[in-house]
């Protein structure tokens, strides 16, 4: 099954004539770990947005889950989890607080909930700090909070926008290990980072993106052996330049 | 509903951490209610009781002192001294040159008696014309005038008096023709007598009802500070939206399985709530508080549906007004001031600051351009005009209607910023 189809997608943003998504096609199947990696201003972003549904895009089609972006995206939206790059968190509020909110909109039921937010407190480490303020929490723990709030309905695809971004080593793998077991069981992970390193490791399938167009597209030592490059670090430079 | 209630839950519980926010919230209008009303108590009496210091030399003790005394009482524009005994002309002038009094009323002895005389001496001259005609001796009333008294009171005074002596005359005139005819008559007839007051000036203040209330200073204050922190929650209010933009839990919502009017309605019902209680508690200061400072007590007019509706209204457009900064503005601080600065002008221009009716004409016309006088008129037309629902319907349609305006501009720029950004 296809997660996520993509057609001859544009985006040109008001007032510029230069598209910030050009002509872009691709594919990704139910189960994939799909990286979409490129330099800062490549589209990324943008075609992430428009397959949250957060962005209207000017020209194409693009289905989640089967379902018209543009058209079902009252379907489309308990299907799918986002993280978006910044600490999409209440400051004010407590973790546990944040929690409940979000699970309350995602309309779990309340011990299904508390369940659900023990059981990813205890596997991301952060159990101990589910009664302080967001606002007093390191940049890991509400990295790692970040996540569970896109977690807590179990979606189909998970949208991860930068999720270790200026993160300690350890917040970061403990993400790592649960993005692993989470493609273990299953998730559809659609992940954008400028870490190449981490994207080699994590997934199965990567785009490169340049100025809104697809550049490269396949398993990463597919493309590493296809243009004879050592590492994605490398082949997004030279594909870039 | 779970959904819509998580929200309100959320939106509550980030209200109320915000402990700085939530005291300007209600303390601020409450010490400006209670600051201002107090303030200007003394302006307000002093434009509802403005009466002039008058001071009276009555030498004549007969007719026309005591009526002229009288009709000036009644008039109640002044409050009337009667000078003692051994004052003089001279000392009133000097009184009334000393600011002591802004007018003084010299009657000189034998008024009366001249004016009887004169008028006695014509009547006999026409019922027997022999001889010369006599010459009646003209009566001199002095006015002493402070060069700071209005015109306009001067004016009252002096077609005061002239229609008392005019009045003194004619009653003088009716006896001595009275007696002549008596004299004259083989038959026994009495005097002619006019009846009091044949006609009558029935003046009456434009109100709904006959009730006498009189705008004070806490009839002013309380609905129109009142309205000043109903309208203050927009700094609040669109700061709480730009937070939520910049810290992504907008970002976050506009993803998950949600309507966005549940977000809005969210934010409508507990800044609705906020709106309420300030407004109550307003109302509480006026009828407890302000009293105790020796202030007059608010009453509340004569409907409670109509103080609801004018309440509810004025809240609603509030909260549109908010939302709608918060659509437009790019930063919390942008929010923060051009919020708080749009609504000191607006209310500057709505006549919370100063009251419409001492404005001059020009500005009470551009005061009908801000919601915040919309929803004081409102207020007045229940507490001062003692007006019911149907009163304050026009002003709570138009409150409705820019609460509507707001809203549903700032879900348009919402959603075309959205096609592009």
């Amino acid at each position: 099954m296809t997660a996520i189809k993509i057609e001859h997608l544009y985006k040109t943003y008001r007032g510029t004539d230069k598209p910030a998504v050009d002509d872009l096609s691709l594919k990704v199947d139910d189960g994939e770990f799909f990286g979409l990696l490129g330099a800062n201003g490549a589209g990324k972003t943008t075609t992430l947005s428009i397959l949250c549904g957060l962005r209207h895009y000017t020209q194409g089609r693009v289905e989640v889950a089967g379902k018209d972006v543009a058209r079902q995206m009252d379907a489309i939206r308990p299907l799918i989890g986002v993280v978006p790059q910044e600490y999409a968190l209440y400051p004010e509020l407590t973790a546990a607080e944040n929690l409940k909110v979000f699970g309350g909109i995602y309309g779990i039921g309340k011990s299904d909930l508390k369940q659900r937010i023990d059981e990813l407190a205890e596997t991301l480490n952060v159990a101990d700090q589910m009664s302080q303020r967001i606002g007093h929490l390191s940049g890991g723990q509400k990295r790692r909070f970040n996540l569970m709030a896109g977690l807590l309905h179990q979606p189909k695809i998970l949208f991860l926008d930068e999720p270790t971004v200026g993160i300690d080593v350890k917040s970061q793998q403990t993400i790592i290990d649960y993005l692993r077991q989470l493609h273990q069981q299953g998730t559809t992970i659609i992940y954008t980072s400028h870490l190449m390193q981490e994207a080699e490791s994590l997934c199965t399938r990567v785009a490169i993106m340049n100025q809104g167009r697809l550049v490269a597209a396949g398993a990463p030592c597919q493309l590493l052996e296809q243009h004879q490059a050592t590492s994605l670090h490398d082949l997004c430079l030279t594909l870039i330049s | 509903m779970r959904k819509l209630l998580t929200l309100v839950y959320k939106d509550f519980l980030i209200l109320i951490r915000d402990k700085a926010g939530l005291a300007l919230l209600y303390l601020m209008p409450l010490a400006l209610v209670a600051l201002m009303a107090y303030l200007q108590n003394d302006t307000f009496k002093a434009i509802l009781d403005n009466k002039m210091a008058l001071v009276v030399l009555d030498q004549d003790h007969d007719n026309v002192g005591a009526s002229v005394v009288e009709s000036l009482e009644q008039s109640g524009l002044f409050t009337i001294t009667r000078a003692d005994s051994t004052a003089t002309p001279e000392t009133v002038e000097t009184d009334v040159a000393k600011g002591y009094f802004q007018l003084g009323i010299v009657i000189p002895a034998s008024t009366t008696d001249n004016i009887r005389n004169g008028i006695g001496k014509s009547v006999q001259y026409t019922f027997s014309p022999e001889g010369e005609q006599p010459q009646a001796q003209t009566v001199h009333l002095t006015i002493f005038v402070d060069p700071t008294t209005k015109n306009s009171f001067l004016a009252s005074l002096t077609s005061t008096m002239r229609e008392q002596m005019a009045s003194v005359q004619t009653q003088i005139l009716l006896k001595e023709v009275s007696q002549q005819i008596q004299a004259m008559s083989p038959m026994p007839i009495g005097d002619v007598v006019l009846p009091e007051k044949l006609i009558e000036l029935d003046e009456r203040t434009a109100r709904m009802d006959a009730s006498r209330l009189i705008p004070n200073a806490v009839q002013h204050n309380v609905p129109a500070w009142g309205m000043f922190a109903v309208f203050f929650i927009v700094v609040s209010l669109a700061s709480n939206i730009i937070r939520e933009r910049e810290e992504g839990s907008y970002t976050r919502l506009r993803t998950m399985p949600m309507p966005y009017s549940y977000y809005l309605f969210s934010k409508v019902i507990v800044y609705l709530v906020i709106c309420m209680t300030q407004i109550a508690l307003m109302g509480l200061m006026g009828k407890v508080v302000l009293p105790m400072l020796g202030l007059p007590s608010l009453s509340f007019g004569n409907s409670w549906i109509g103080l609801l509706a004018v309440s509810l209204s004025a809240s609603l457009a509030a909260i549109g007004y908010g939302i709608a900064i918060g659509q437009v503005a790019k930063t919390a601080q942008q929010a923060s001031i051009f919020g708080s600065i749009s609504v000191v002008i607006l209310s500057a221009l709505g006549g919370i600051w100063i009251p419409m009716f001492v404005m001059p004409h020009a500005m009470q016309i551009v005061c009908r351009l801000s919601p915040l006088n919309w929803g004081l008129t409102g207020y007045y037309n229940l507490l001062l005009r003692g007006g019911g629902l149907s009163s304050v319907l026009p002003q709570c349609a138009t409150l409705l209607l820019f609460a509507t305006v707001c809203v549903a501009s700032a879900i348009a720029y919402d959603k075309w910023k959205r096609e592009d950004i």
